[in-house]
C-alpha cells in the first residue's frame, strides 16, 4: 500500500486495517506522533490528512491511501505550522511534552482552516487532552495566533 | 447480565376452565419410541454445526464458565432467571435426556420433568427444525460436549409469578408447532435460507416485533411484519426486509453475506446484541448457508409506507462541520470533538473498519434506542476468525450528559440526509439508568 | 558501556527491513534532538574520564567530569541526576550549574545521568525524581559543582597561558585574561581542565546571589522546541538495531497465572507473530511490529489459574473486591487508631466544648493517567551487559532490582532514563506494575532486543492506585465559635507501607500528611490512623498523602467555621496570626483574587458563583488557593483558581508558575471527576473512555503568585495541588448549601 507522508511516498507492508499511527511509528520510524489511548480519546496521535486534523490511532491506512498526510516531523515546513511552533516556544507551552505533537497539529489544522478563529472556534478545535494541564498556555498561544493571524 | 423479554409472565391471559389439560400435557415427539443408537462422528460434527446455527453457546455459556454449563443471568422485569446446564452431566445437566426429551425441550419448551421453559429459550423458532437436525444436535450434546457438574441456579422470580404452567397456554397461542415446510414455489436456496432464518437462526427473536404477550407477531414471511424490525432490551434490531432505510434495501446479497461472515461490510459493522450472534454463530455458518440466508432475506418486500422517503446522501452536511459553522448547528460541535475522528465529518466511516452513520438504520429508524445505547455504552468486541477488531466503539456515558448526547444524536440522525427523529434527553436518561457499558474483553465462548 | 552511536553502515540497516532513506531520516531527527536524543541515536556515553560507576569512594555531586562535558563548540553537556518529565528540572539544573560555571543555560544540553554513586545528590545519599525534592535537595551541591568546574577551567587557562590565577576571570562561556582582555572559549580549555584534580568543593567560592543572572529568572526551558516538534524522545520512542516488538495480555486480576492457552497455534500463525511467551501473570507476543503483537496478544485465549504465593511481593486481588464495599469497610472501622500527631487533650477539649461538629469524609482511588503508556526496551549485549531503557524515577533502584532478577552485577546493567511522558509517581518500582521485567525476560528468551509497550488498557489494569481513606472528624468550638479541639482518625493505608510493608510499631507519615502538619492555632489536636490493608496495589501520586488529606482537613475546617459563625477565610487568618509566613501567604492569595469574597454572588454572565479557600504545607513549601465555581446543569464548573505559593526561594519563576498550573489541573481533575472503580476484582475503566480526565474546556483560568519568604527552599512540583481541592469543595458548599465530604464531585447530586 502506498502512503504519502510529508510529501514522500512510502510503500508500506501492512494490513489495510492497521492504524496509521503504528505504520508511521513502527514501519516508517517517525516517532513524533504519539500513542496515548488508541481510542481517539486523547489526541496525542493527531496528524493532518489533507489539512484536516485526524487521530491516526483510529485511522485505518486503507482509508487514507492517496491522501496527503502531514506528521509533526514536517510541521515546520508548513508556514502555519512554523508559526504555531514559534508561539509554542514563545508561550513555553509544553511540560512533559508527550501530548504536544498532537496539540501543535490541532492548532495548525485549526488555523489553516480559519485564519482568525473566535474563542468558540478555539474551544471547539482544541480538544486534545494534556495530563500536565498546559491548557492555559495552549489557550494563550492559540489566542495569540488567532489574533495575529497565522501567517 | 443479559436482559430479555420476559415480561410475558404477568401478561399471559389465563383462560379459566379447560386449561389444566393443556398445562399438564406432555407434547408428543416423533422420537417417543426411538432409542438413539451410538452416533457417528459425522452426525456429531453435523450436530455441532447445528449448535452453531442455533447459537446455543451464547446463552448457555458464561465467559468465565465451562462450555454449555449455563448460569448466564437474564434480567426480566420480574427478577432474574439463569440459563441451564445443557452438558451431558446426568445429575446437573441433560445427561439423562432421551432424544425425545431433548426434542420436547428444543421444539416445545418442555423439560424432561415436565416443567415449562421460559420462552427466553427460542423454542417457537426451534420448533421448525427438522428431525434430522434435532437428532444431530442431540448426538453432539451427548457425545461432543464435556459433561460438567454445575447445579442450575434457581430463578429469582418470586411466587406466584414463578408458576410456569401458564406458559403452556402461551405456547398454544403463539407457537406453530410444526417443522418447516419447504415452499414449492421457491428454489432450494430460498427454502434453505428460510429454514435457517425461521428455524435454528431464530432471527425473529430480535428482529420481529412482539405482541402484547411478548410473542413474535409473525413467524414467517407470510406476514409483512415478519423481521420488520423490533425493539428489544434497549436495542432496535432493524428490519431485515428490503426497506431501504430501516432494512436491507440498499444491501446486495453479497453485502448480507459479508456482514454475517466477517461482521462488517461497507454499510456497517455488527454492534449491540448482534455482536454475540456474529461472534458465536453466523461467522461459523457455511458460505452456502450464508448465501441462502442473504437470498431469502432479500426476497422479503419492503414496506414503503412505513419506511418513508428513501435516504439519499446529502453532501452539504460535511460543510456544517467545517469549523466556522459548526458552532451554529446544535450538536455539530460535540460531533466534531467526539465522533468525527472515527465516523468522519462526512459521516461515511472508514471503509469497512469503522461504520458510517450516514444512511444506517440506527440513524433512520423512528426508534433511536440503538443509537443511544451504543453511544452510552459502546459495543462489545467483534471477533472474526479468532481475531479481535482493530477498532471498538467506546462508551461515552462518562463524557456526555443526557442533554449533550440527545443533541449530538439528534444532529447525527438529521445529518448527511438522515431523517431519523430527534432524540430527547429523557430517552437518553432512561437508557442510561438501566444499561451498563459493554465489556472490552475479547470473549470467545468455547464449544469444546 | 557500548557507544551507541550508529555508524553510517549501521544506519542503513536500521530499523530492520526498512528503506534506507527512512532510517537515515530517523537518525538525523534523533541527532538533531540533542537535548533529548541522548538515547540510542544521540552521542556516545560516557562523559569525561571518570565513569560514574567506578567505585565506592565517591562523594556524590563532586566529580565534575561525571557531570559535565564542555565541547569544542562551547556547548555544555550536563548529566542531570534527575529525570525530566515536564517539571523543568533539566532547565533548572542548567540554570544552577550555569550560574556558577558562568555559562548561559541556553548553551546546555542536558540528559538524564546513568545510574551511579556520583548522582546520589539528594542530601548526598540518594537519588529519586520525586517528592518535589530535586532542586531543593541538590541546590547547594549543583552550585558547587558548577563553581568547581569554573575553577578547573580557570586553572587550565592559568597553566596554558602561564599567568596567575588571580589575573583570570570569566564571562559567560569564556575565560578572560583581565589584563590583556584575551578571551578563550571554555570549549578550548575543557580537555585540559577535565584532567585536573577537582578542587575541594567545601572551599569553593560561590557567587553572591545578588549577582545572579539566571537563578531566580524566568529562563526559557531547554526542551520546548523539541517537544513542540515531536523530536523529544520518550521511552516509547526508543529503538535499537535488530529490535522486535512485544505486547502483553495481563491476567484480569493480580495473583492469577497462565494456565492453558487455548488457541496458541492459531495465534502463532497470525500476521507478523514471531513467538508467544508465558510471563508471571501475563502472556506476551513478540512480533516485527507492535500493532501485530498487540492484536495477537489480545487474541490469546488464556485460562487463568490461581498463582502460588511465589515471593513476588504482589497482592493477590480477590475476585469479589469492590471499591464501593471497600470504602464502606473503611468507614466501618472503629477505634481511636494510632496517633501521628497529638497536642493537648483533644478528648476533654471536645467534651467540654460549647459546640461539637462531627463529619465523615471519603476519598477515592485514582489513576496516574500519565499520557505515555509504560514501555521498556531491553538489550543483552555481547559483552554480558544489559541495556534497559524505561521510564523510571529512580535509576539505581531499578538497576539493583534488575541485578537481582538477572543475576548480573549492577555495574553490568545500563539504565537509561529517557524523558517521561508524565509521571506523577507512576514510575517508581512497583511489583509487576512496571514493564521492564517482562521486557528483560522476553529479550533473553528471543535473543534479540525487545521493546515492550503496554496498551492503555493493560496500563489501567496494572496501574497501582493512590490510596483511599475514610476520615472521621470531631471538632469542638468554644462559646465564641472558635475551634478548641480537632480530632481526625483516618482509616487508610499509606503508600509506603502499602509498597514496602506495614510496620505495626510506626506510622507511615505519608498516610497522614496534610492532616498532620497544620499550623492553625487549635490547642488540642489528635491526628491518627487506623491501618487497613488494601487488597489493591498502592502507589505514590502527585502530592501523595496531601493529594487527599488537605481536602479532608480544610473542608472540615469550613464546617467548623460555619458552625462557629465565622467566615472561613477570616478564621484561618485569625488562627494563623502568629505565623507570619502563612499570614502573608493567605493575604497574598486574597489580594491576588481581588480581595476575599465568599459569595454566593452573581457574576457578569448572570451565573451564581461562590468562592472557597484552602491551604496546605506540602513538601517544604506553603500554598494557598482560592477557587470560584458555579453550577451548570448539575455539574460543578471551576472558573478561576488563584494560588499563592511560598517555596522560600526560587530558581525559575516561569517554571514554578507552569508547575502550579499543572498541579491545579490535576487537582481539579481529581475532585471533579476522577475515580478508579473496581468491581469483582477488576477495574471497570480500562481507558480514558470510562476514566475521564480534565478536558481543556473544564480548565479554570489559573492565576499564580510566588511569594519568596526567604525560608528554606521547598518543593515545587507537588505543592500546588493540595489546596485546590478544598478551595473547590468549600466554594461548592457555599454555593449549594450542601456539604461536600467526598470526591469526586461527579458522584454528588446538587439540589440548587
Amino acid at each position: 500500500m502506498k502512503l504519502t507522508i510529508n510529501n514522500e511516498t512510502y510503500d508500506v507492508d501492512a494490513d489495510g486495517d492497521t492504524p496509521l499511527l503504528w505504520v508511521i511509528r513502527d514501519n516508517l520510524g517517525m516517532t513524533g506522533t504519539k500513542y496515548g489511548c488508541g481510542l481517539a480519546q486523547c489526541g496525542a496521535c493527531s496528524v493532518m490528512v489533507d489539512g484536516v486534523v485526524t487521530r491516526s490511532c483510529v485511522t485505518p491506512i486503507d482509508a487514507v491511501e492517496g491522501q496527503e498526510i502531514t506528521t509533526i516531523e514536517a510541521i515546520e515546513n508548513d508556514p502555519v505550522g512554523k508559526r504555531v511552533v514559534e508561539k509554542w516556544v514563545e508561550h513555553q507551552v509544553p511540560q512533559c511534552g508527550y501530548c504536544q505533537s498532537g496539540q501543535v497539529m490541532a492548532a495548525t489544522a485549526l488555523l489553516k482552516e480559519i485564519e482568525n478563529p473566535t474563542e468558540d472556534d478555539v474551544e471547539a478545535a482544541m480538544v486534545n487532552l494534556c495530563r500536565c494541564g498546559t491548557y492555559n498556555a495552549i489557550h494563550a498561544a492559540v489566542k495569540d495566533l488567532a489574533e495575529g493571524g497565522a501567517s | 447480565m443479559k436482559k430479555l423479554f420476559l415480561t410475558v409472565l404477568g401478561v399471559v391471559v389465563v383462560g379459566a376452565a379447560g386449561t389444566a389439560w393443556i398445562a399438564t400435557h406432555t407434547p408428543s415427539s416423533p422420537f417417543d419410541n426411538v432409542t438413539a443408537s451410538a452416533p457417528s462422528e459425522d452426525l456429531i460434527a453435523r450436530g455441532e454445526y447445528v449448535a452453531r446455527l442455533g447459537d446455543c453457546v451464547a446463552c448457555h455459556t458464561t465467559p468465565d464458565g465451562k462450555a454449555f454449563a449455563g448460569g448466564l443471568e437474564m434480567g426480566t422485569p420480574l427478577g432474574s432467571i439463569f440459563t441451564t446446564n445443557i452438558t451431558p452431566d446426568p445429575e446437573t445437566g441433560i445427561g439423562n435426556y432421551s432424544l425425545a426429551d431433548f426434542d420436547r425441550a428444543l421444539r416445545h419448551g418442555v423439560a424432561a420433568d415436565g416443567h415449562r421453559l421460559y420462552p427466553a429459550m427460542p423454542y417457537p423458532s426451534y420448533d421448525k427444525m427438522t428431525d434430522g437436525d434435532i437428532e444431530a444436535l442431540y448426538a453432539y450434546f451427548m457425545e461432543g460436549v464435556e459433561p460438567v457438574s454445575q447445579a442450575n441456579k434457581p430463578t429469582e422470580i418470586e411466587e406466584p409469578l414463578n408458576m410456569r404452567w401458564p406458559l403452556a397456554l402461551w405456547n398454544v397461542v403463539f407457537t406453530e408447532g410444526e417443522v418447516y415446510q419447504a415452499k414449492a414455489s421457491e428454489d432450494g436456496m430460498w427454502n434453505r435460507g428460510a429454514y435457517l432464518v425461521q428455524g435454528p437462526g431464530h432471527c425473529g427473536s430480535c428482529h420481529t416485533p412482539r405482541g402484547p404477550a411478548m410473542n413474535e407477531v409473525a413467524l414467517d414471511e407470510s406476514s409483512p411484519e415478519y423481521l420488520s424490525g423490533a425493539l428489544l432490551d434497549g436495542w432496535y434490531a432493524p428490519s431485515l426486509r428490503n426497506d431501504p432505510n430501516i432494512g436491507l434495501g440498499r444491501w446486495s446479497e453479497e453485502d448480507v453475506y459479508a456482514y454475517l461472515k466477517n461482521g462488517r461490510n461497507e454499510h456497517g459493522v455488527v454492534f449491540g446484541s448482534m455482536v454475540e450472534a456474529f461472534n458465536n454463530s453466523t461467522q461459523f455458518m457455511s458460505d452456502d448457508d450464508l448465501m441462502s440466508i442473504a437470498h431469502y432475506l432479500k426476497s422479503l418486500p419492503a414496506d414503503p409506507d412505513y419506511d418513508g422517503p428513501v435516504w439519499a446522501y446529502d453532501e452539504a452536511t460535511a460543510d456544517d462541520l467545517s469549523r466556522d459553522v459548526a458552532d451554529k448547528v446544535p450538536g455539530a460541535r460535540t460531533y466534531a470533538a467526539n465522533c468525527a475522528f472515527c465516523h468522519g465529518r462526512d459521516g461515511l466511516g472508514q471503509n469497512e473498519w469503522i461504520p458510517p452513520l450516514a444512511g444506517v438504520s440506527s440513524m433512520l429508524a423512528p426508534e433511536a434506542e440503538s443509537a443511544i445505547n451504543v453511544t452510552l455504552n459502546g459495543s462489545p468486541r467483534v471477533i472474526a476468525n479468532g481475531v479481535p477488531d482493530s477498532y471498538r466503539m467506546p462508551p461515552y456515558r462518562e463524557h456526555l450528559s443526557d442533554a449533550q448526547m440527545a443533541e449530538v444524536l439528534t444532529y447525527a440522525r438529521s445529518a448527511w440526509g438522515n431523517h431519523g427523529d430527534a432524540v430527547s434527553e429523557e430517552e437518553v436518561a432512561a437508557l442510561r439508568s438501566h444499561t451498563d457499558p459493554a465489556s472490552i474483553d475479547v470473549i470467545i465462548l468455547q464449544m469444546r | 558501556m557500548k557507544n551507541l552511536k550508529l555508524s553510517p553502515s549501521q544506519q542503513d540497516q536500521f530499523p530492520t527491513g526498512e528503506p534506507v532513506n527512512i532510517s537515515r531520516r530517523r537518525f538525523l531527527l534523533g541527532a538533531a534532538g540533542a537535548t533529548t536524543g541522548a538515547l540510542v541515536l544521540g552521542f556516545g556515553l560516557p562523559v569525561g574520564k571518570a565513569r560514574a560507576q567506578s567505585g565506592g569512594e565517591v562523594t556524590p555531586g563532586t566529580r565534575v567530569p561525571a557531570f559535565l562535558e564542555i565541547r569544542p563548540d562551547n556547548t555544555v553537556r550536563l548529566q542531570s541526576p534527575f529525570v525530566e518529565g515536564g517539571q523543568g528540572v533539566f532547565t533548572a539544573m542548567a540554570q544552577i550549574v550555569g550560574e556558577e560555571l558562568d555559562a548561559d543555560p541556553k548553551s546546555f544540553v542536558v540528559e538524564s545521568a546513568p545510574a551511579g554513586p556520583d548522582y546520589l545528590v539528594i542530601n548526598n545519599q540518594m537519588r529519586i525524581t520525586g517528592g518535589s525534592m530535586s532542586v531543593r535537595t541538590s541546590y547547594d551541591t549543583m552550585r558547587k559543582l558548577g563553581a568547581s568546574a569554573r575553577n578547573m577551567l580557570l586553572q587550565a587557562a592559568a597553566i596554558r597561558f602561564d599567568v596567575p590565577l588571580a589575573q583570570l576571570t570569566t564571562e559567560p562561556g569564556y575565560v578572560v585574561n583581565s589584563s590583556t582582555g584575551q578571551k578563550v572559549p571554555f570549549g578550548d580549555l575543557a580537555e585540559d581542565a577535565l584532567d585536573l584534580p577537582v578542587p575541594d568543593s567545601e572551599g569553593i567560592k560561590l557567587r553572591d546571589p545578588s549577582t545572579f543572572r539566571w537563578i531566580g529568572k524566568p529562563v526559557d526551558r531547554l526542551d520546548i522546541h523539541d517537544k513542540a516538534t515531536g523530536k523529544a524522545i520518550f521511552s516509547i520512542d526508543c529503538a535499537v538495531e535488530g529490535m522486535v516488538h512485544a505486547a502483553v495480555q495481563h491476567a484480569p486480576r493480580l495473583g492469577l497465572g497462565v494456565g492453558n492457552i487455548l488457541n496458541e497455534t492459531d495465534v502463532s500463525a497470525m500476521k507478523g507473530v514471531m513467538s508467544i511467551h508465558r510471563l508471571p501473570g501475563a502472556v506476551a507476543v513478540v512480533a516485527e511490529r507492535w500493532w501485530n503483537a498487540k492484536v495477537a496478544a489480545e487474541a490469546l485465549q488464556v485460562e487463568w489459574v490461581k498463582r502460588d504465593e511465589d515471593g513476588s511481593n504482589i497482592r493477590h486481588m480477590p475476585d469479589d473486591f469492590s471499591t464501593v464495599a471497600f470504602s464502606d469497610h473503611l468507614a466501618n472501622q472503629t477505634g481511636n487508631g494510632k496517633a501521628g500527631e497529638e497536642e493537648g487533650d483533644v478528648g476533654s477539649a471536645i467534651s467540654n466544648a460549647a459546640t461539637t461538629v462531627e463529619a465523615t469524609y471519603r476519598s477515592q482511588f485514582v489513576h496516574h493517567g500519565q499520557l505515555e503508556p509504560p514501555s521498556a526496551l531491553a538489550r543483552f549485549n555481547d559483552d554480558g551487559t544489559l541495556d534497559v531503557w524505561m521510564p523510571n524515577q529512580a535509576p539505581e533502584q531499578f538497576q539493583s532490582q534488575i541485578a537481582g532478577m538477572t543475576g548480573l552485577e549492577a555495574s553490568q546493567i545500563n539504565v537509561h532514563s529517557p524523558m517521561l511522558g508524565g509521571f506523577f509517581g507512576r514510575h517508581f518500582l512497583y511489583p509487576e506494575a512496571n514493564p521492564y521485567p517482562q521486557a528483560v525476560q522476553l529479550a533473553k528468551e528471543v535473543g534479540r532486543p525487545v521493546k515492550l509497550i503496554w496498551s492503555r488498557e493493560e496500563e489501567f489494569l496494572r496501574d497501582p492506585l493512590r490510596p483511599m481513606a475514610v476520615v472521621k472528624f470531631r471538632g469542638g468550638l468554644d462559646a465564641d465559635g472558635m475551634p478548641v479541639g480537632l480530632e481526625a482518625i483516618s482509616a487508610t493505608e499509606g503508600p509506603t507501607e502499602g509498597i514496602y510493608g506495614h510496620n505495626p510499631d510506626s506510622i507511615d507519615p505519608l498516610a497522614l500528611e496534610g492532616l498532620t502538619g497544620k499550623k492553625y492555632a487549635i490547642a488540642n489536636r489528635r491526628i491518627a490512623q487506623i491501618y487497613v490493608k488494601t487488597p489493591a496495589m498502592l502507589a505514590y501520586w502527585r502530592s501523595v498523602g496531601h493529594s487527599m488529606n488537605d481536602f479532608f482537613y480544610e473542608t472540615f475546617f469550613d464546617e467548623l467555621a460555619d458552625q462557629g459563625g465565622h467566615d472561613p477565610y477570616e478564621l484561618r487568618m485569625q488562627l494563623l496570626q502568629s505565623d507570619e509566613r502563612l499570614s502573608n501567604l493567605l493575604r497574598a492569595v486574597g489580594d491576588l483574587s481581588g480581595g476575599w469574597k465568599r459569595g454566593p454572588f452573581t457574576a457578569e454572565d448572570g451565573s451564581q458563583r461562590a468562592r472557597g479557600v484552602g491551604m496546605a504545607s506540602p513538601f517544604g513549601s506553603e500554598s494557598a488557593a482560592i477557587a470560584e465555581v458555579s453550577m451548570q446543569n448539575g455539574d460543578v464548573v471551576v472558573h478561576d483558581v488563584w494560588e499563592a505559593i511560598d517555596p522560600g526561594s526560587i530558581v525559575n519563576p516561569a517554571i514554578i508558575e507552569a508547575q502550579v498550573k499543572s498541579a491545579v489541573a490535576l487537582g481539579v481533575s481529581q475532585i471533579l471527576m476522577e475515580e478508579a472503580i473496581y468491581e469483582n476484582g477488576e477495574p471497570t475503566a480500562r481507558n480514558y473512555d470510562l476514566y475521564p480526565i480534565l478536558r481543556p474546556d473544564q480548565m479554570p483560568n489559573v492565576h499564580v503568585r510566588i511569594v519568596e519568604s526567604g525560608a528554606k527552599m521547598g518543593g515545587i512540583g507537588e505543592p500546588g495541588l493540595p489546596p485546590v481541592l478544598p478551595a473547590i469543595a468549600n466554594a461548592v458548599s457555599t454555593l449549594t448549601g450542601q456539604r461536600v465530604r467526598s470526591m469526586p464531585l461527579s458522584n454528588l447530586r446538587f439540589e440548587s
